[in-house]
């Protein structure tokens, strides 16, 4: 943490530098291309020293022939062929005049391997479709490059990268949004996924100098509203047609001990226009919305431009300052769409906005996952969770740690895991069950033959219970696997896990 | 800070058993990573898959596998609990935070509102005292007061400014603590990724070192099975190249045996070839001669031909000539024919004409012949009669004669004599007619006889019974024998050869029948005049079996045998009345039978005639000629009917029957004298009578009859 501080002091001004200085490689490189780029990458070929030398001794003269006859590298062969001249030029002119299409397939390759990285994209977007090239393009700019993530696709991951570098140091009000929609056309096939982890305010300077208190900061910062929205999405989200998946958080990253509390304000102008925006994209299946001081209000607003959403799959609020009434809309939602995953992790809901879920959850046929860690449902809340999943189907991974539980909650979910056959992974982390509730847990498990994950740590259950359930879930996972012969299943827990993020 | 050493406790705590449950193939210091790259895990994922489904049967290096995977699975739960750690510490650190946070917050805000409470009083204290102040008119006390109320009001300003500073104080702290929750998270992602770190390389290392381990199971089960196979392999080699040895020394001797073969072959073929060669030579040598020769002979026939050719030529030229004289006659002749065909068809007219006058003859001189046979035959039939005629008559006569004589005879005997008599009994004397022997005819004969006769009848509408001479049918009568034989001939038809029916078509109705009826006759083996009878009876017993309406009827003539036997008692009956046959009884009418039981009939009388058959006595009658040697004898006979013996008795007899007479006729005389008296008598008798009959008789009272009766009485 610290050495991230100090290496990124001014986040917005080496971010502007770099894009700039990106931009001005492009240009650069594209120009010498023509006498750069191919050499290093044929020597075998067309060593270009040997090459001069020998027409320039064919062509001095016949005291030279001897020298050419003794010299034991010559050879007709080293004459380029006319098709590679042409290549060469292609290459070299490509940016003027792009011809692709209508060579044959190994010239192609060939023009494509030594096509320069840094050509402009307006040229190559939607021309080359090759990956190799995309996947220079790629490793050149950025170390670490996971392509997986991106679907397989290095075009895919070159202009969801691109976008996201440019979102994310997107000043409003300073940087030009036609820098933003001039890209639109060009990526607006490829780009599928967009995750932004911070959004900057308009660059200003404060008036006034910051006072010591935090209330009238706060207050402050509700009377600027109007100059401290973000970007609006909502012009290249409407032009993205394959856009699938949203993650946002409106936030500055890295501010160290720059720390404001205006840099994190998720305004409701903001709120509006990401709700507009997101019912319009009916492609949509992922929208994730973290660290953005969501609260019920904001919340409210935003889940109902979700209602009836047709792809939608996967909502997730977590590490907001959602409450009940956020949490009944999300209820509300869960009956209105076709969620399967839902994460209200590290919010404000209590015992009222539990009820409210599982009331939703107990006949509800699409959700899969449920994770309401760090909230504060307690017993209540637990209870009534524990009642709806005796009659869900559906619900495989739940997340209740850190929640307040205790032994009731624990008695009734024993109850459930003896009923339940759809459940594998339960997490009751960092919550008071205790040594009775521990046994009770124990006793639920033996019935159970399909939990794989029962996650008790840090709640006050006996190691002896805790151990014993854990033979039960190995015993499980075995049968599990015995099931479905397919050995990745006893690592897939464990990368559904991946993504998420940790308690920051 | 009380927090954190908790957490750290807390997270001490929890390593522990996850140390103890790491055993031996982990170590304390392990750290595991969440992030384990992707892509290595696919990688391995896809190895174990692969190794699994190929290898699974293979125990050893399965067993391996499962307990690798059993090892890594264990190790990456592990490591990701221990990562995990990190985060479910924080999140109770947070939870702990927020739960004092809480509290603190509820104190300085019950602090914030006792102050504010407080405050307010003193504030509403001065306030009351400025307008107390106001009242007051006495400077100094006013001054006092303004005193007071500044001095309170410092009093409250201070309170407030305490109160701030105290909250700054606490700010301060917090900020302090927010630089260490900084630095404290900062050291927990440092953990973290240390501990990432580790668990990578860790992993890393068990996997390297459970893939080594699978690979040596590996290994060593392929050397195994590489030992095992090449011993196999190594045995059926050498299987194999035993048999290899034997096939080729097998191989070899064949190759000796068919070398030895093909050499004779060779030779014996060579020979042939010679052989051949020579033969051959000697009959192209031949054939050579013989080409010469048919070269010769064909030039030969080749000048003949030429020749011949134009002989042939010459020839034509002189046929063409011959043709055209042909032709010429050829014209001639057809004139010729011509001619010759009217004249032909003339005469074919002429002669057709002849023909029918000349047939018209013929019929003329049949009929005439027929005439003529017909008055031959009448002549012939007066004739007889007339001669039998005479004969009975002569008969008669000479039979009156010996009956006068026998009659003589008998009184001679038994008067004169007083012998007894006895009539001679001589077969003449019995006899009546012309004496005849009665010859069986043909049944062609009477065929025709009665055809003809018939034929007669129908045409001349006359009663055929009288003229019959036919004796022979006896219940029979002509007409219903005609008709049985017509209904015969008409129906077995079958019977006659097709030659003959064709044969028989010019000719007339009657003789076709005749013709027709001798074959059927002789078809069925019918040849006499008995079996012709035999044959109608049959049918007529046929029918009546069938009607049995006539069968009482005709009961006494069915029997064959009994009518023959009346044949004899019949002809002396015919002598004594002339010969007419009398047909008792009417026979019924023929048409009764039906013309489809005639074929059963026919089939049962074959039958029934075929048994008694006797041998076919050849019968030629000559027609019409008549026996007369037994005449004279018969005559003869007649004449000497009385012995001599018998006339000289009877000349004896007769002189003194002459004597006799003498008297007689002397006694005569006296009876005519007698008899004269008696008339006398007689006539004085009936005088008397007379008067006695007269009426003065019954006058009279004694009547003289009365008296005169008495004594006649």
């Amino acid at each position: 943490m610290q050495s991230m501080q100090a290496t990124l002091g001014t986040p917005t001004s080496s971010a502007l530098s770099r894009f700039s200085t990106s931009t001005q490689d492009k240009s650069s490189t594209a120009g010498q291309t023509s006498s750069t780029g191919p050499q290093p990458s044929r020597p075998s070929i067309i060593p270009p020293p040997s090459k001069s030398k020998g027409w320039g001794t064919g062509a001095s003269g016949g005291r030279m022939r001897r020298i050419i006859a003794e010299d034991p590298e010559w050879s007709l062969a080293i004459v380029p062929l006319l098709t590679e001249l042409c290549i060469q030029h292609i290459v070299g002119n490509f940016q003027n005049n792009p011809i692709l299409k209508q060579l044959l397939p190994e010239h192609k390759q060939k023009v494509l391997d030594h096509l320069s990285p840094d050509l402009p994209l307006a040229v190559t977007a939607n021309l080359i479709d090759d990956e190799s090239y995309w996947r220079r393009c790629c490793t050149q700019r950025w170390p670490v490059c996971h392509v997986a993530k991106h679907g397989g696709s290095w075009k895919r991951m070159f202009f969801e990268r691109h976008l996201e570098n440019l979102l994310r140091h997107f000043i409003p009000s300073t940087t030009d949004p036609a820098l933003i929609l001039e890209l639109l056309p060009l990526c607006r096939n490829y780009v599928r996924r967009l995750r932004v982890d911070q959004f900057l305010p308009p660059m200003k300077l404060p008036p006034r100098p910051r006072s010591g208190e935090l209330s009238e900061s706060g207050s402050e910062a509700e009377v600027e509203e109007p100059a401290t929205d973000h970007y609006q999405l909502g012009d290249l989200v409407a032009g993205l047609s394959h856009l699938e998946e949203l993650d946002l958080v409106y936030g500055v990253k890295d501010c160290g001990m720059n720390f404001e509390w205006n840099l994190f304000l998720f305004t409701y102008r903001d709120c509006h226009s990401l709700a507009a925006t997101i019912k319009a994209c009916h492609t949509l299946k992922i929208f994730r919305l973290t660290r953005s001081k969501v609260d019920d209000d904001k919340a409210r607003v935003l889940i109902r431009s979700l209602l009836d959403h047709p792809a939608l799959e996967e909502l997730d609020l977590s590490h907001n300052l959602v409450g009940d009434r956020g949490a009944r809309a999300a209820a509300k939602l869960l009956s209105h769409s076709r969620l399967r995953v839902l994460n209200l992790a590290n919010n404000q809901v209590r015992a009222l906005g539990a009820q409210s879920l599982a009331h939703a959850l107990a006949h509800n046929t699409n959700l899969i996952s449920l994770n309401l860690r760090l909230n504060c449902i307690e017993d209540e809340g637990g209870q009534a969770l524990a009642h709806a999943l005796q009659t869900n189907r559906c619900l495989t991974t739940l997340h209740l740690g850190g929640n307040e539980l205790s032994e009731p909650t624990a008695t009734l979910l024993s109850q459930v895991l003896a009923v339940n056959t759809t459940l594998t992974s339960i997490n009751l982390s960092c919550n008071h069950i205790g040594l009775d509730g521990g046994k009770q847990l124990l006793e639920g498990m033996s019935d159970n033959r399909t939990l794989l994950e029962f996650d008790l740590r840090l709640s006050d259950v006996a190691q002896e219970s805790e151990y014993l359930i854990g033979q039960a879930l190995c015993a499980n996972r075995e049968a599990a696997r015995q099931r479905a012969p397919n050995p990745s299943c006893f690592l897939s827990p464990i990368t559904a896990k991946g993504p998420e993020n940790p308690a920051g | 800070m009380g927090m954190q050493a908790g957490a750290a406790t807390l997270e001490n705590s929890t390593e522990v058993p996850q140390k103890t449950k790491n055993r031996t193939t982990l170590r304390p210091s392990n750290c595991t990573t969440r992030h384990l790259s992707t892509g290595y895990r696919e990688a391995l994922g896809e190895y174990l898959d692969g190794k699994k489904e190929s290898e699974e049967d293979q125990s050893k290096s399965y067993k391996q596998k499962e307990e690798s995977r059993l090892k890594l699975a264990k190790l990456l739960l592990c490591g990701t609990e221990l990562v995990t750690n990190i985060q479910v510490a924080a999140d109770i650190r947070e939870i702990h935070r927020r739960v004092e946070e809480g509290e603190i917050r509820r104190q300085r805000l019950e602090k914030l509102e006792n102050e504010v409470k407080t405050s307010q009083d003193k504030f509403d204290e001065i306030t009351m005292k400025w307008e107390e102040g106001k009242r007051k008119r006495i400077p100094q006390d006013l001054w006092d007061m303004l005193n007071t109320q500044q001095v309170h009001c410092a009093g409250l300003i201070e309170d407030k400014n305490k109160l701030i500073s105290e909250l700054q104080q606490e700010l301060k702290t917090k900020d302090d603590q927010y630089v260490k929750d900084l630095k404290k998270q900062s050291d927990d992602i440092c953990l973290l990724l240390e501990r990432m770190e580790e668990q990578v390389k860790n992993v890393m290392k068990t996997f390297r070192q459970e893939l080594n381990s699978i690979e040596k199971a590996f290994e060593a089960e392929r050397r195994e099975l590489l030992t095992s196979n090449k011993k196999k392999w190594e045995r059926a080699l050498q299987a194999h190249n035993a048999k290899e040895l034997e096939y080729l020394l097998s191989r070899i001797k064949k190759v000796e045996d068919y070398e030895k073969q093909l050499n004779k072959q060779r030779v014996w073929d060579c020979e042939e070839y010679n052989t051949i060669k020579i033969k051959l030579e000697q009959d192209v040598q031949i054939l050579e001669q013989q080409l010469q020769q048919m070269k010769a002979t064909y030039q030969l026939n080749q000048e003949k031909l030429e020749y011949n050719f134009q002989v042939l030529k010459k020839r034509d030229e002189e046929s063409v000539v011959i043709k055209s004289q042909q032709k010429r006659k050829i014209s001639r002749l057809h004139d010729i024919l011509n001619n010759l065909r009217s004249k032909y068809t003339r005469q074919i007219r002429q002669f057709e004409e002849e023909n029918q006058s000349l047939t018209s003859d013929y019929i003329r001189l049949v009929t005439q012949f027929k005439e003529l046979q017909k008055a031959m035959r009448h002549f012939a039939l007066l004739d007889d009669k007339r001669f039998r005629e005479i004969w009975l008559m002569n008969e008669e006569e000479a039979k009156d004669l010996i009956s006068k004589a026998f009659d003589v005879d008998r009184i001679i005997h038994t008067q004169h004599l007083g012998l007894p008599w006895t009539a001679p009994d001589f077969w003449f004397l019995r006899n009546v007619g012309p004496i005849s022997q009665q010859q069986q005819r043909s049944a062609t004969q009477i065929l025709e006889e009665v055809l003809i006769q018939t034929e007669e009848e129908g045409m001349e509408e006359a009663t055929s019974e009288t003229e019959s001479y036919l004796d022979l049918p006896k219940q029979v009568s002509m007409k219903t024998t005609r008709k049985i034989l017509m209904l015969l001939c008409d129906e077995s038809g079958f019977l006659i050869e097709s030659k003959l029916l064709n044969l028989l078509r010019p000719l007339e109705k009657s003789e076709c029948y005749l013709l027709k009826l001798d074959a059927i006759f002789s078809a069925l083996g019918i040849e006499s005049e008995d079996d012709l009878y035999k044959l109608v009876n049959f049918f007529l017993k046929y029918r009546v079996h069938h009607s049995p309406s006539s069968q009482e009827r005709t009961s006494p003539m069915s029997a064959l045998d009994p009518g023959e036997q009346t044949d004899l008692e019949r002809q002396k009956e015919g002598s004594l009345v002339g010969g007419e046959p009398e047909e008792k009884e009417v026979p019924p009418s023929p048409t009764l039978i039906h013309p489809n039981d005639v074929l059963k009939i026919l089939e049962a009388f074959v039958m029934g005639l075929r048994k008694p058959r006797d041998p076919p006595a050849p019968v030629k009658v000559v027609k019409y000629v008549r026996d007369t040697s037994k005449d004279s004898a018969y005559w003869e006979a007649l004449a000497t009917v009385l012995p001599y013996a018998t006339q000289n008795l009877w000349d004896a007899l007769y002189t003194a029957l002459e004597k006799y007479h003498l008297v007689l006729t002397q006694r005569a005389k006296l009876l005519i004298e007698n008899n004269s008296l008696e008339k006398q008598n007689t006539e004085l008798q009936m005088l008397l009578q007379q008067y006695l009959d007269s009426k003065i008789n019954s006058e009279l009272h004694v009547p003289p009859t009365q008296v005169l009766r008495a004594p006649t009485k």
